[in-house]
């Protein structure tokens, strides 16, 4: 198994850079939600005398490119198709690996996540630098990058978490709509966490959403507060834990009729 | 018109045929679009006004688009998957048939998650906007050039697979339009503002309509009207060409 995960993620990640047409749309995708995004808080900072809940418009900038690479890195309906996967007995087969399941598909997913992540990344910087300016911190935009594959990571392992409900409800159509949802708010993919009301800050600090998309985009808005990372890593433990956990409960219960 | 009447019926019945995966579905874009409405309720609260807009001049740009966008997404669903159907030869059982080709091809399919959306638009309207009998005209002409608008877009840049083979242009052309509409417009300047009101023409599947239920004026309304006719017109032109150039892929289909 110490090799098969490298191997599932290297493998992956060569897959993911080789489809060109995919990274097409999502690197599309990505510059014009950027685009959209930072002119509309760039806009609100400049209303409110460059600066607003601490940040400036070029934070501001900065802040949503790196939320942003943080979530187009992924496959936003991964959740319906883990779903799919267990519910039309794909990972019936995958048991047969002598490899657990769950371990192998995020070593895959995050091959590929952290393969899309970097050139994102990149491109969201030279944005930002564009039509905004350099990093307002070059040590947040540096701590930014690990923090952007802890976040990928992190994500991966809670929509299996989520998604491996479906062993019981057969059914994970709609739960990824729901989940995009909390991390584009709760977790600060479209907003900083500091310009919600204050009991809605309390609520988003203590969830995992955090850790996927606010802890990169507040380091790389030059707010160097590394002890982000530890949080991260600490969301990732429970994550994968709570991955693990549940698909093995799912697995023992599973039935596929035919084949 | 009979026959896209009957099919687009055998469609819808088809799309609701699965009660409890129906309502799931829509409950799902309902919540979806009221975190939208949260969103940015909280952003204009922190924020205040912006060059003009405030929460419910984006609550009405938002009622319109939710509207407009369940209409064309959800009743006319294959205007999304053109390019993808052109592409993989998924046009060949349509194309044996007595009736025309786009017009049957567009209402095919109906795709329940976009149908609640247009609810969601419908009941949101109704508590922000509906307040006077000329608003609601207004709304339903903003809505129906909105369609067509978005509707023709999508037709002509997922037409462009004819052309192009396997093109993204059309994935990349709906996620811009859906994106680009559901911001003020006025957030962009100089050519991003231009675009929106020529290559892509997001400003007006949501901010004009929702400018002239604010403000309405006849010039605004006429250049609206003229929008709904040219971007249809294209997107039929291109797809029309484009069939000519269309070659089989044997396969017996998914449309």
């Amino acid at each position: 198994m110490r090799r098969a995960l490298p191997v599932a993620g290297l493998t992956a990640a060569r897959r993911a850079l080789s489809r060109q047409s995919d990274l097409v749309v999502s690197f599309g995708f990505y510059v014009i939600v950027v685009g959209v995004l930072s002119a509309l808080w760039r806009a609100a900072a400049e209303s409110h005398h460059g600066s607003i809940a601490g940040y400036s418009g070029t934070a501001l900038t900065w802040y949503i490119a790196a939320s942003e690479a943080a979530t187009v890195a992924l496959n936003v309906r991964m959740i319906e198709y883990i779903g799919q996967d267990i519910s039309g007995g794909a990972v019936a087969v995958e048991m047969l690996r002598p490899a657990p399941v769950v371990l192998v598909r995020l070593a895959s997913e995050a091959g590929q996540g952290v393969a899309r992540v970097i050139p994102l990344a990149g491109l969201g910087a030279a944005m930002s630098t564009l039509v905004a300016g350099g990093p307002p911190s070059l040590l947040g935009a540096t701590l930014a990058l690990p923090a952007l594959g802890l976040a990928v990571v992190c994500n991966l392992a809670m929509q299996h978490a989520v998604a491996a409900a479906a062993f019981w409800t057969r059914d994970a159509r709609s739960s990824w709509f729901l989940y995009q949802k909390f991390v584009f708010v709760l977790g600060g993919m479209l907003l900083p966490l500091q310009i919600l009301p204050g009991w809605l800050q309390h609520v988003a600090f203590s969830l995992p959403f955090m850790a996927m998309s606010y802890v990169p985009a507040r380091l790389a808005s030059g707010h160097v507060e590394p002890l982000l990372l530890a949080v991260q890593l600490g969301w990732l433990v429970v994550a994968v834990a709570a991955a693990v956990a549940m698909f093995g409960a799912g697995q023992r219960r599973l039935q596929v009729v035919g084949g | 018109m009979r026959s896209t009447t009957a099919t687009l019926r055998a469609a819808f019945r088809d799309a609701i045929a699965q009660r409890g995966a129906f309502w799931s579905q829509v409950g799902a874009m309902v919540v979806n679009d009221i975190v939208w409405v949260a969103f940015w309720l909280i952003f204009f609260h922190r924020v205040g006004r912006l060059r003009g807009w405030d929460s419910h001049r984006i609550l009405l740009l938002f009622a319109i688009l939710t509207t407009s966008a369940g209409l064309g997404l959800g009743l006319l669903s294959n205007c999304r998957r053109i390019g993808q159907m052109a592409a993989e030869g998924d046009l060949d059982a349509m194309l044996a048939l007595p009736v025309p080709t786009l017009g049957h091809l567009l209402v095919r399919r109906v795709d329940t998650v976009n149908l609640g959306d247009f609810a969601f638009g419908v009941v949101l309207f109704a508590i922000v906007g509906a307040r006077r009998p000329s608003e609601v005209g207004i709304y339903v002409f903003g809505v129906g050039a909105s369609v067509l608008i978005f509707t023709g877009f999508l037709v002509l840049t997922g037409s462009i697979a004819f052309y192009a083979g396997r093109s993204q242009v059309g994935d990349l052309g709906l996620h811009a339009i859906l994106l680009l509409s559901s911001y003020p417009a006025n957030v962009f300047t100089g050519a991003a503002k231009a675009l929106l009101y020529t290559a892509v023409p997001a400003a007006f599947v949501a901010a004009v309509p929702s400018h002239l239920l604010v403000s309405f004026s006849l010039g605004e309304a006429a250049v609206l009207a003229g929008a709904a006719a040219v971007f249809p017109l294209a997107g039929w032109a291109a797809f029309s060409a484009g069939l000519r150039r269309y070659t089989s892929g044997s396969l017996w289909t998914r449309a």
